[in-house]
């Protein structure tokens, strides 16, 4: 050994030597590990990996919203009101495309990516196969942009749970995080497509882990925000929708919402109904039914958009134009029937697309119709379109989706504006407590449950009643029988005790009574 | 770390063992560690983000330039369609140019302007309160609300943006002086329209007080200070631009419409003469002061002959409105409508008589010289077309021009 060595190892040593030192290299020597290469605990390692999957789910969802945008421009041409042949021609047309691709190559893309990216949590242990993000990004991307009545959310949370999903096995995490991971993803993927961190993480925990769990909640924290920012980097930070300036001016003005929860919850049963009812019908048809089903869908929306052109694709544009007393209520209230009757024709036949969008949509109507036509009816209640509006988003979302926390924040970040909290908070309740009662299957449940998978739900698990070994156990009925005692005793005791013991049903069922 | 010996894998992390039975992901305390032996993966990951940037930047830079040249295409369609008058195809414009630029403050300004001229006013009143939440100061959103609470006749609404207006804030890089200078003006002259006199007044004073000597709109403030009845002010501010150029003709004709308003007709006379265009405007007001001054037998220069011709001329003019108006338009309108009352039936009487006291006098012979009876016959003749404009209305040319020859005679008394 050199005496140069020497001396570095004599300098080490003495720096060593105070205690305060000695914790720094311990740590140090940790980190590298026995082998000396850097070796950290994988929960602090998956903190980093999620920001790093928020980054690149940020990059794919803007690439995505660019990917349906030109979409749009490329098959429907860049006007608001495309010629009719185009109308109706197109989503057709595309709608086959979209079979075929979907039934022979990407058969995993139809259905909703919240429940696959729920079954890759608790039954794939994590996995998403790499054609699916593939599929979905391009197919759901064709389908919404040729005008399918279908939003870009649920597949954005899809690719971002399958994006974290391949990481996760490039990177040879554990199957314990591995598992983890595909939340984390979808968590980045959705707080970038709705612009929206706190949303993303409260849906995340409502709808897909389905339980508040402190030990994934800091990774898909992290991505979210990581996702947003990219987002933000890319597309700006205005919130999604301009909204008036809302104040509640009386107390009473909350009675007025209220009616709208209870119109939102009316028309959230419509549309779950509607599904419940015609989705397995649509599925149990014979197989080459299926290469047709979403053009059929998309021609009965292209005759639809002929005249109202607002059902076609997600419709943000139409929602900001609603929310500033650009239609008469009447139109509002017809155009938001028939964006459910398409959603419902896209959804229930495959289409690749989400439902977050087309929700939104749905609500943004009814509450501008519900505040137009209150306007009218009661000229001396303030009543702000755009709030109407705004609020009805909520409560469609409360409804349908049943997220009811995910749907107060979200109205909140989509709109940022707080002092809408408490008519948000009414009428997303009401609209809520209908669906519930008269649904009793959410419908991220009712779907999984049609694809034959039985997933955990937070709503579920909510009311599930903790039932202790002491709640099993009755006190004893009658004296209890002693070691010596004979059956004739035996007999005369069960005759003195009640007779709808069971243990004495029981032996009179079996003739020894 | 605990280990089982049967499947020979971590208990944790379900990594297979290691060669000295101990788990290889795992530290001392249990817990599954990540390691990197391998420093390839890490480094592919960083350069997937740097790439992924690089290629999102390049899709969204180009991305965002088609969709600038859609808005800024349609927006020209739009503007197209406002000039060509077809407002609905200007909306449907606007708002697609909005679709592909959403933030754009100018297009939805726009788009407020075709709502209004295709008739949705209420939609545009909607979308501007929505800004003037977001922006209480903007100028551009308070001038739009005011002109629109204006149209609507709430008057009280159009003076508070209006005056929001003239407060607010100028966009950057553009200089506030003439636009709120032009806001000041349109507020002005909307209370003038409105007959908000002292209002009125105050705003005009303010904009005389900001605009200097030298401004070209010394000639608007002219005309609004004359619209306003207020004449000398207007001849101040038409001297003004008339000192700039001496040769407008707009200032010419308005100092001599407020030195006409004023009661100073020879003023007013030698403003006319000395503009160099004639408008319909002009030569009627020029016609009328010749009609005046025909009348009048005191003007400069007028002989004897042209003072006791001119005084028979107006006995004649006031008998001819007195006959017309006088008695006999009392008995007329008697005649017809029985609650109908002349205002000061002794006037009448006493102008009757005033005029039988004068008739005998009215000969060019017994004229000549006689300066007090034509001064009587002229007193005579403006209180009779006094009395004839409170109760018999609309007088004609001549009698016009006696009555502004009575308000000049009494305007140069006081």
């Amino acid at each position: 050994m050199s005496p140069r060595l020497d001396s570095s190892r004599d300098a080490l040593r003495k720096l060593m030597t105070t205690p305060v030192r000695r914790k720094y290299f311990e740590t140090l020597r940790r980190m590298l590990g026995p082998s000396g290469l850097i070796s950290i605990r994988e929960e602090q390692f998956f903190l980093v990996l999620a920001i790093a999957i928020g980054i690149l789910a940020g990059f794919c969802v803007v690439l995505f919203r660019i990917a349906i945008e030109s979409a749009r421009l490329w098959l429907l041409g860049s006007s608001m009101h495309p010629s009719a042949p185009r109308v109706v021609l197109v989503p057709a047309l595309t709608g086959l495309v979209l079979a075929v691709l979907a039934v022979r190559f990407f058969p995993r893309v139809r259905g909703s990516g919240v429940n696959q990216t729920k079954g890759a949590l608790y039954i794939y242990d994590g996995y998403i196969s790499s054609e699916t993000v593939v599929g979905k990004f391009v197919l759901s991307a064709l389908a919404i942009g040729s005008g399918q009545s279908l939003g870009p959310e649920d597949p954005s949370l899809q690719i971002g749970a399958g994006l974290a999903s391949a990481l996760g096995r490039w990177l040879k995490l554990s199957k314990e995080r591995l598992r983890l991971v595909a939340p984390v993803g979808a968590a980045a993927g959705i707080a970038a497509a709705f612009n929206a961190p706190i949303t993303a993480v409260l849906f995340v925990i409502e709808e897909v882990i389905g339980r508040w769990s402190a030990g994934i909640l800091g990774a898909v924290v992290l991505s979210a925000i990581s996702s947003v920012v990219v987002e933000r980097w890319f597309m700006g930070d205005e919130p999604l929708f301009h909204v008036p300036q809302y104040h509640l001016g009386h107390a009473g003005e909350l009675a007025a919402y209220a009616v709208l929860g209870v119109v939102g919850g009316a028309a959230s049963l419509v549309f779950v109904k509607v599904v419940k009812y015609v989705r397995p019908r649509l599925r149990s048809l014979p197989q080459w039914s299926q290469y047709l089903q979403p053009g059929v869908a998309g021609l009965l929306i292209g005759f639809i958009a002929i005249w109202y052109p607002q059902v076609m694709g997600a419709g943000y544009e139409w929602m900001d134009l609603a929310m500033h007393n650009r239609f008469p209520w009447e139109v509002l209230g017809i155009i938001a029937g028939l964006k459910l009757l398409s959603t419902a024709l896209s959804f229930t036949t495959g289409t690749p697309g989400g439902l977050f969008a087309p929700v939104l949509f749905m609500g943004a109507m009814l509450g501008g119709s519900v505040a137009m036509l209150e306007q009218q009816l009661f000229p001396s209640i303030a009543v702000p379109v755009g709030a109407y509006a705004l609020v009805g988003m909520g409560a469609l979302f409360a409804g349908i989706l049943r997220a009811p926390m995910t749907s107060v924040f979200m109205i909140l970040e989509v709109s940022g504006n707080y002092s809408i909290i408490l008519p948000v908070i009414i009428c997303n309740t009401i609209s809520y407590l209908i669906s519930r009662g008269f649904q009793e299957v959410p419908l991220f449940d009712l779907l999984s449950r049609q694809d034959g998978l039985d997933l955990p739900s937070l709503e579920e698990e909510r009311e599930q009643e903790i039932l202790r070994v002491e709640d099993a156990m009755h006190p004893t009925m009658g004296r209890a029988l002693l070691g010596d005692e004979v059956i004739r005793s035996a007999r005369s005791i069960a005759a003195s005790t009640r007779k709808s013991t069971s243990w004495y049903r029981w032996a009179r069922d079996a003739g020894a009574c | 770390m605990r280990m089982s010996d049967e499947t020979a894998k971590c208990t944790v992390c379900r990594q297979p063992l290691g060669e000295n039975g101990r788990c290889q992901h795992c530290d001392e305390d249990g817990h599954h560690t990540w390691t990197l032996q391998d420093w390839r993966p890490l480094l592919t990951l960083g350069l997937i983000i740097v790439l992924g940037f690089s290629f999102t930047s390049l899709v969204v830079n180009g991305f965002r330039e088609k969709q600038s040249a859609l808005a800024a295409e349609y927006y020209q369609a739009g503007l197209h369609a406002m000039e060509t008058k077809q407002a609905a195809a200007a909306v449907d414009d606007f708002e697609t140019a909005l679709v592909y630029s959403h933030d754009n403050f100018q297009y939805r300004l726009k788009l407020t302007d075709a709502l209004v001229a295709s008739g949705a006013t209420g939609e545009a009143l909607g979308q501007l309160r929505a800004f003037w939440d977001q922006r209480p100061g903007d100028v551009q959103v308070n001038l739009k609300l005011a002109r629109l609470e204006a149209q609507r006749q709430h008057v009280d609404d159009a003076l508070r943006y209006y005056q929001n207006a003239i407060e607010g804030a100028w966009p950057e890089r553009t200089d506030p002086f003439p636009q709120r200078t032009a806001a000041r003006f349109e507020s002005a002259e909307y209370l003038v329209g409105q007959g908000r006199q002292e209002q009125a007044e105050a705003a005009l004073l303010a904009l005389a007080a900001v605009l200097s000597s030298s401004a070209p709109e010394q000639g608007k403030l002219g005309d609004l200070f004359l619209r306003n009845g207020d004449p000398g002010r207007a001849l101040s501010a038409y001297q003004a631009k008339l000192n700039q150029n001496k040769n407008d003709d707009a200032a010419i004709l308005g100092a001599a419409k407020a030195s006409f308003a004023a009661g100073s007709y020879a003023t007013a006379r030698r403003y006319l003469v000395e503009s160099k265009t004639e408008t319909q405007e002009s030569r009627a007001l020029l016609e009328q002061l010749e009609r005046m001054e025909a009348l009048d037998p005191f003007s400069k220069g007028a002989t004897v002959k042209v003072r006791t011709e001119r005084t028979l001329a107006v006995f004649h003019i006031a008998i001819e409105r007195l006959a017309t108006c006088g008695v006999p338009f009392a008995r007329a309108m008697e005649a017809t409508d029985k609650s109908f009352a002349l205002k000061d039936p002794a006037q009448w009487s006493g102008l009757a008589k005033w005029a039988e006291q004068l008739s005998p006098m009215m000969s060019e012979r017994k004229l000549r010289g006689r300066d007090d009876v034509i001064e009587s016959t002229m007193r005579f003749a403006f209180q009779a077309e006094m009395a004839a404009q409170k109760d018999c209305g609309s007088p004609t040319l001549n009698d016009e021009a006696l009555l502004l020859l009575a308000r000049e005679r009494m305007g140069a008394n006081r």
